[in-house]
């Protein structure tokens, strides 16, 4: 079985470099055979390609997508400087 | 003196499956702000297609709009292609200089543009050893320079930095120490520090913290969109009834 930190190396430059996805911000993590990735991106559609790009970077592994979306809110409460 | 209401956000990473999106959440944003400033990392791939989705949704609102690029919008070598487009739909567009925004007899400059890494004094690269190094400090040196000499040359009530690197470390706290030379450098601390500013906005750090300072008391705010969580942040200059 391949080092698990080169897995984990591997799919974080595919998701960074591959054009579907260019997202510098995903944590992965490898524990065997299990590949979880960890961040937050802004609609679904972007979320299921980081998932694709990660398993075909990492094939016969267990991707687990626990990215979460941001949804943008109307804008808060003023700082006061 | 009148008071000053900048809105800023940074990273909202357009794209066509974004197009409307983000306009819709900044509909009616001249009641609560009299400028926006964005910091950078407009697009996900910095195509001129990407670009002209930004330039769709930033233009045409009743305030100013003031941005920079990201290390994103650089992806395709297109960032020139696309500082064009945005300043003909009417976006001031920061590449290392200032401007003076004129807001009901205030005068708000803003002075900055993209930014680079290297790191924090004590653990920061140094311009030594391979060219690749070298070019690599070399490049944020010279920024800060032409900073410097932007924030100098500013005649303007307040002064604003706007930037996608980050300055100081406290606003990358979330993000792996490891990778702290990518994502900013002192040297845009030190420009800022040494011309005096009253705020430092910055993106790029999508896992950062919203708050810090620099060591010469600034306040820096980092506004990445996963950050701030808000289609923007609004900072008040002066006075206390915004
Ligand atoms: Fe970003
Ligand atoms: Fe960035």
């Amino acid at each position: 079985m391949e080092t698990p930190h080169y897995v984990a190396a591997r799919v974080q430059r595919a998701l960074a470099e591959d054009e579907r996805t260019t997202e510098l911000g995903i944590r992965v993590d490898v524990r065997g055979e299990q590949v979880y990735l960890r961040g937050q991106v802004s609609c679904d559609e972007r979320r299921h390609q980081i998932e694709n790009v990660a398993r075909e970077a990492a094939p016969g592994l267990h991707v687990h997508n626990e990215i979460s979306l941001v949804e943008v809110r109307e804008p808060g409460e003023e700082e006061h400087l | 003196m009148t008071e000053l209401r900048i809105a800023a956000v940074a990273d909202i990473h357009l794209g066509e499956d974004l197009r409307g999106h983000y306009r819709k959440k900044i509909e009616g944003i001249e009641r609560r702000a009299d400028v926006l400033l964005v910091g950078g990392d407009l697009t996900r791939h910095g195509t001129i297609a990407e670009g002209r989705v930004v330039a769709e949704e930033l233009s045409g609102l009743p305030i100013p709009v003031v941005a920079v690029l990201g290390n994103h919008d650089y992806h395709s070598d297109h960032n020139q292609e696309i500082i064009d487009l945005l300043r003909d739909a009417g976006i001031t567009v920061l590449d290392d200089e200032g401007t003076v925004v004129p807001v009901d007899g205030v005068r708000l400059g803003v002075a900055g543009g993209k930014g680079f890494g290297g790191g924090f004094a004590g653990k920061c690269a140094s311009e030594f050893g391979e060219p690749e190094t070298k070019a690599f400090v070399r490049h944020t040196k010279d920024i800060a320079e032409r900073w410097r000499r932007a924030l100098k040359e500013l005649d303007a009530d307040h002064k604003i930095v706007l930037s996608h690197y980050s300055p100081v470390k406290d606003t990358l706290m979330g993000e792996p120490p490891e990778i702290y030379p990518f994502l900013g450098s002192y040297m845009l601390a030190e420009a800022a520090d040494a011309e005096g500013a009253d705020l430092f906005i910055h993106g790029h750090a999508h896992a950062g913290t919203e708050k810090g300072v620099t060591p010469g008391g600034i306040r820096v705010r980092n506004v990445a969109l996963p950050v701030i969580k808000h289609a923007y942040t609004v900072y008040c200059l002066n006075g206390d009834d915004c």
